[in-house]
C-alpha cells in the first residue's frame, strides 16, 4: 500500500470527505461523532505512513507523542504543587528535543534522523504551548485523550495551521447549530474551492512549469552580469509558488477543520498587500508569527523589562526581535540561507520600526495619501521576495553568490 | 482606587491618546498597540495593580478595547 | 434553511454538471491547420507523442510515419523531413520518437494511429542501444506515457500471447501502476480474462474524458525544431541526384566535424565530451551487451501490430560510429550476433524489408555523432527509403510466431556471420 499524501491530489479529499459523512450528519443533528472521528484520524494517519518507505516515520511519530504525552502529564502534576523555573525550562527542553535532534542531524550525519516525521515542527508548536500554558496556570490540566486529539487533530497534522489547545477544545465541546453550522459548511466549500485554485492550479503553474525554466535560465547566465534578470524572475516565480502552495494548502486545512465543526484560525490574510515588515508578519503564516510573537517575543520582552535587564525600550524589542527570527530561522533548518533569512527578516522589521518613528515625529511634514501607500506596498512586497529569494537556498545551493 | 482610570492613564503613557472618550476603539486593528505596548501594559498593570497577567492569558480578542483591558483588569484583581 | 443549502452547494453542483457534461460529451474537434500539422510532425514533444489529435489528423492528411528515437532530432539538411520538404517528395514524414522512447512506448503510442494505417507504409529506424538487459527506460517511459493510447489499447485486447504480454509489461511501468481503473484493467488482460462489464464502461467513459482532454487542451506552437527544418531545407539545392547528395553530404560532414578525430560534430563533442570529458569514456562500454533482454518481446508487439493491420514497414539498423566504439570498447562481435538476432525475428516472419546500416559505421561522415545517423548516413537511408515510398503499395505476407515472446528467445544466442 502507498502511503497517502495529504493534500496532494484531489483524490484524497474524495477518499476523506467520504469518510467524513457521518461526522457532517452527526454535527448537522446536533450530535459529535468523537469515536468515528478519531478512528477516522487513526486509519488516515496510518494510511499516511504505510508502505516500505514511510513506516519507520509511523514509529517515530508514535513514539513522539508518547513522549510528549508523558511530558505534559508530568509537568501538569509537578505544576499542581510546584512551580520552579528550572523544571518549566527542563520541560520546554526535553519537548523541543526530538524536533532539535531532527533539525540538527542533517548538519553532523549524511543521512536524516530517525526521530524525523512528516509533521514534527508543528505537533512540537502545540507541545510546548501546552506546556507554556501550565506553567501560566491558565491551564490547570490537561486530559490525556484530549491532548492527543488536539495533538493529531487530523486535518492540520502535516503543516499546521497551528491551533490553540484551550480554542481548539472551546470548538470541540461545543456543537454548532444548525444554522451556524451550514453557514460553516459554505465557508469550507469556499476554502477547499479556493485551495484547489491555489494550490493545483497557481502553484502549480508556478511551481511546476514556470519555475524549472526559470533556474534554467538563471543558471545559463551563470557568471554573466546578465544573470540578474533571470534570477529576479526566478525570486518572482519563487515567491508566488511559496504563498500560493502554501496558502492553498492552509484554506484545505481550515475547510476541512470545518467540515468538522472546528474553526482552525486562518493562516493567510493578504500578504503581498502589507505596507510594511510587521504588517506583512500579521498577514503571513499567521499561526506561526503568532505563536512567535505570543511564546517567544513577548515573553523575551517580558522577561528583559521585567528584570531590567535593558533599559531602553528600543533596544529591548531589537534584542526581541533578533531573538524570535534567529529561533524561526533555525526552526526552519540549520542551513546558512534559512538563518540568513531570519536575520534578515530582523534586521527588516528593526528598520522598519526607526522609520515609523521617524514618520511619527515627523507626521506633518510627510505626505500620506493612496500613492505613498502604494510605494509602501511595493517596497514591503520587494524586500519580502526578496528575503523569499534567500530562502529558497537557490543562490547558496547553485553558489550563485 | 479606580482601575478604569488606571488603566486609561496607562494607555495614555504609552500611546500618547486619551481613551476615556472612544473606550471601544479597537487598538490592535488601529495599531495603536504593538506588541511592544502589550507587555510594556502587562508590565505596568503588574506595578501599578498588582495584577499578574500571564502571557499566556493574553488572547488578544480579549484584550482588544480599552474598556475590554479595564473590565479584564478588574476581573483579574 | 433549504434555500440557503441550495444557495451554497447549488453553484457547485451545477458546476460539477456541466464539467461532467462538457468531459462526456462526444465532442469533435475541428481540423488542425496545415501549418499546425506541420509544426507537430517535427515537434517530436511528449504532447505530440502522447496524443492522439496531432498524429491522427496528420496520417489523414497522407504523412507517413518515421518510428525511431533519438536520431529524428538531428535535423541536418538530409534527415528524411528536409529532403521531403525540399524535393516536393509524394510523402511527408511525420516523426514519431525522441531520446528515450523504445519499442513499448512506441507500441502503446502507436494504439490510436494503427487503424489509419491499416494496407499503409511506415519507415522505422530501430536503435540496438534499445536492447539493453533492463530493456525500456522506466522513467523515459512514464514520461512519454499516454493513459488515452493505453486504455484504447486496453479496450481491444484479446486473451493471446501478445495481448497478455503487453499487460504484464505494462504493469511493471510506475506510470501505469498509479493509475488504478488502468492498473486493474491490465491485471484481467495479464491473467487472460475478459474485461467485465461494468469496467468496459468505466473504461469507455474515461476514454471519452481523454480524448476530450487531447482535443481541448493540447495546441501545438512554433517548435525550435521547425526553425531549425527550415534552416537545413535552405541549404539543399534546388535538384540532386542521390549521388550528390552523398558528396554535398560529405563535404558538410566535413565543415561540421574539425574538433576531433572522431568524426563527430563539434557542437555535440565540445557539449557532451569536451573538458576532459571524452577520457572518462575509454574503455566504458566494454561490458555493453545488446543482445538479450524484454526489448526483444517488446518489439515483437510492434511486429504483431505491423502484421495485424497489414502495414508495409520499411525497417532501418543504423550503425554505431565505428572509431567511437573501439575507443569505449563496445565489443563488436556482441553488437553483430544482437543485430543478426534481430534480424532472424524481422526476416523469419515475413519483414524483409531491413535495411541493415550496422556494419557502416567506419564510413566517413555517415554518423553525426556517436550513435545517431547524420549526413551520408540519412542519404544512404533516402536512397532506401524515398523509393519504397514512391512506388505502388505491394502485398505483404507475414507469419507471426509467438516465439518471440518467450523468455527463451530472450535469452537466446544467435551467432553472427
Amino acid at each position: 500500500m502507498s502511503p497517502l499524501a495529504p493534500y496532494a491530489d484531489p483524490q484524497y479529499f474524495a477518499i476523506l470527505l467520504i469518510a467524513l459523512i457521518p461526522v457532517v450528519v452527526g454535527l448537522w443533528h446536533g450530535h459529535r461523532l468523537r469515536l468515528w472521528e478519531s478512528g477516522v484520524a487513526l486509519v488516515f494517519i496510518t494510511w499516511m505512513f504505510a508502505g516500505p518507505h514511510k513506516w519507520h516515520e509511523g514509529v517515530a511519530l508514535v513514539a513522539y507523542v508518547i513522549w510528549q504525552l508523558a511530558l505534559t502529564q508530568g509537568f501538569a502534576r509537578y505544576r499542581r504543587n510546584h512551580n520552579a523555573t528550572w523544571v518549566f525550562v527542563l520541560a520546554v527542553c526535553l519537548s523541543i528535543a526530538p524536533l532539535a535532534a531532527v533539525k540538527l542531524t542533517p548538519v553532523v550525519a549524511l543521512h536524516p534522523s530517525l526521530l524525523g516525521f512528516m509533521g514534527i515542527s508543528y505537533l512540537t508548536f502545540k507541545s510546548v504551548q501546552v506546556l507554556m500554558e501550565l506553567r501560566d496556570g491558565t491551564m490547570k490540566a490537561v486530559a490525556p485523550i484530549a491532548f492527543l486529539r488536539f495533538l493529531l487533530f487530523l486535518p492540520t497534522i502535516s503543516s499546521g495551521p497551528i491551533d490553540r489547545f484551550r480554542r481548539f477544545q472551546k470548538d470541540y465541546d461545543a456543537v454548532p447549530e444548525r444554522g451556524a453550522y451550514l453557514e460553516m459548511l459554505g465557508r469550507a466549500l469556499h476554502h477547499i474551492l479556493l485551495g484547489f485554485l491555489y494550490k493545483y492550479i497557481l502553484g502549480y503553474a508556478f511551481g511546476t512549469v514556470m519555475l524549472p525554466q526559470v533556474a534554467q535560465a538563471a543558471m545559463a547566465a551563470h557568471g554573466t552580469s546578465a544573470l540578474i534578470w533571470p534570477l529576479l524572475g526566478y525570486m518572482y516565480t519563487y515567491s508566488m509558488y511559496l504563498f500560493f502552495d502554501f496558502a492553498g494548502y492552509s484554506l484545505f486545512a481550515v475547510g476541512i477543520s470545518l467540515v468538522m465543526g472546528i474553526q482552525t484560525p486562518e493562516n493567510f490574510n493578504k500578504p503581498f498587500a502589507a505596507k510594511n515588515i510587521k504588517d506583512f508578519w500579521n498577514r503571513w503564516h499567521m499561526t506561526l508569527s503568532f505563536w512567535f510573537r505570543d511564546f517567544i517575543f513577548m515573553r523575551v520582552t517580558f522577561f528583559i523589562m521585567k528584570h531590567k535587564l535593558v533599559k531602553n525600550r528600543i533596544r529591548v524589542s531589537q534584542v526581541a526581535y533578533l531573538i524570535n527570527f534567529l529561533i524561526m530561522g533555525f526552526w526552519h533548518g540549520v542551513t546558512v540561507y534559512y538563518i540568513v533569512y531570519g536575520l534578515f527578516h530582523a534586521v527588516a522589521i528593526i528598520i522598519n520600526d526607526y522609520w515609523l518613528r521617524f514618520k511619527k515625529k515627523h507626521r506633518q511634514s510627510l505626505p500620506h495619501n493612496r500613492w505613498t501607500q502604494a510605494l509602501a506596498v511595493f517596497i514591503t512586497f520587494n524586500v519580502v521576495c526578496f528575503s523569499f529569494l534567500i530562502f529558497s537556498g537557490f543562490l547558496f545551493l547553485n553558489r550563485l553568490l | 482606587m479606580d482601575i478604569q482610570k488606571t488603566v486609561f492613564d496607562i494607555l495614555q503613557d504609552l500611546t500618547g491618546t486619551d481613551f476615556t472618550g472612544s473606550p471601544d476603539e479597537n487598538l490592535f486593528e488601529t495599531g495603536t498597540l504593538d506588541s511592544m505596548d502589550t507587555v510594556q501594559l502587562l508590565l505596568a498593570l503588574q506595578d501599578q495593580l498588582g495584577i499578574t497577567v500571564p502571557v499566556s492569558e493574553f488572547d488578544r480578542s480579549e484584550w482588544e478595547t480599552p474598556a475590554k483591558i479595564a473590565a479584564k483588569a478588574a476581573s483579574l484583581q | 434553511m433549504k434555500r440557503r443549502v441550495w444557495q451554497i452547494f447549488g453553484p457547485l453542483l451545477i458546476a460539477a454538471g456541466l464539467t461532467l457534461a462538457l468531459f462526456l460529451a462526444p465532442l469533435s474537434f475541428k481540423r488542425m491547420s496545415p501549418a499546425a500539422v506541420r509544426s507537430a510532425s517535427v515537434a517530436m514533444s511528449p504532447t505530440v507523442l502522447a496524443g492522439a489529435r496531432a498524429k491522427n489528423q496528420a496520417l489523414a492528411q497522407g504523412a507517413v510515419p518515421f518510428f525511431g528515437s533519438s536520431e529524428l532530432s538531428r535535423l541536418d539538411p538530409f534527415h528524411p523531413s528536409a529532403l521531403a520538404a525540399r524535393y516536393h517528395r509524394n510523402y511527408r514524414p511525420f516523426l514519431i520518437g525522441a531520446p528515450g522512447t523504445q519499442s513499448l512506448t512506441q507500441f502503446i503510442n502507436a494504439q490510436t494511429m494503427l487503424p489509419k494505417l491499416r494496407h499503409k507504409k511506415a519507415v522505422f529506424i530501430v536503435s540496438m542501444q534499445w536492447f539493453t538487459r533492463r530493456g525500456v527506460m522506466r522513467q523515459a517511459f512514464d514520461y512519454f506515457y499516454s493513459p488515452l493510447e493505453t486504455v484504447t489499447w486496453v479496450l481491444k485486447a484479446k486473451d493471446t500471447v501478445a495481448d497478455r504480454y503487453a499487460a504484464r509489461r505494462l504493469l511493471c511501468m510506475r506510470a501505469v501502476r498509479k493509475d488504478r481503473l488502468i492498473k486493474s484493467a491490465l491485471l484481467q488482460v495479464a491473467a487472460g480474462q475478459k474485461l467485465d462489464r461494468p469496467m468496459r464502461l468505466l473504461l469507455e467513459a474515461r476514454l471519452t474524458v481523454l480524448h476530450n482532454e487531447d482535443g481541448l487542451f493540447s495546441h501545438f506552437t512554433v517548435n525550435p525544431h521547425e526553425r531549425e527544418l527550415a534552416r537545413s531545407i535552405r541549404q539543399l539545392p534546388a535538384a540532386a541526384t542521390n549521388q550528390q547528395l552523398d558528396a554535398l553530404a560529405a563535404k558538410v560532414g566535413a565543415a561540421h566535424t574539425t574538433n576531433n578525430d572522431f568524426g563527430i560534430d563539434d557542437r555535440f563533442f565540445s557539449s557532451r565530451l569536451g573538458e576532459g570529458r571524452l577520457a572518462k569514456m575509454r574503455g566504458k562500454q566494454r561490458s555493453f551487451d545488446y543482445r538479450f533482454g524484454p526489448e526483444y518481446s517488446d518489439f515483437e508487439l510492434l511486429l504483431a501490430a505491423f502484421a495485424k493491420y497489414d502495414i508495409d514497414v520499411q525497417f532501418v539498423i543504423p550503425p554505431i560510429n565505428a572509431k567511437w566504439a573501439s575507443y569505449t570498447g563496445l565489443s563488436q562481435a556482441k553488437l553483430h550476433q544482437a543485430v543478426e538476432k534481430l534480424r532472424v525475428q524481422l526476416q523469419g516472419q515475413g519483414f524483409n524489408r531491413v535495411l541493415d546500416l550496422s556494419r557502416d559505421g567506419n564510413r566517413p561522415y555517415f554518423m553525426q555523432d556517436t550513435i545517431h545517423i547524420g549526413w551520408r548516413g540519412w542519404v544512404r537511408v533516402d536512397r532506401t527509403v524515398a523509393p519504397f515510398l514512391a512506388a505502388k503499395r505491394q502485398p505483404v505476407q507475414y507469419h507471426l510466431n509467438s516465439q518471440f515472446f518467450t523468455k527463451s528467445w530472450r535469452d537466446a544466442v544467435v551467432s553472427g556471420k
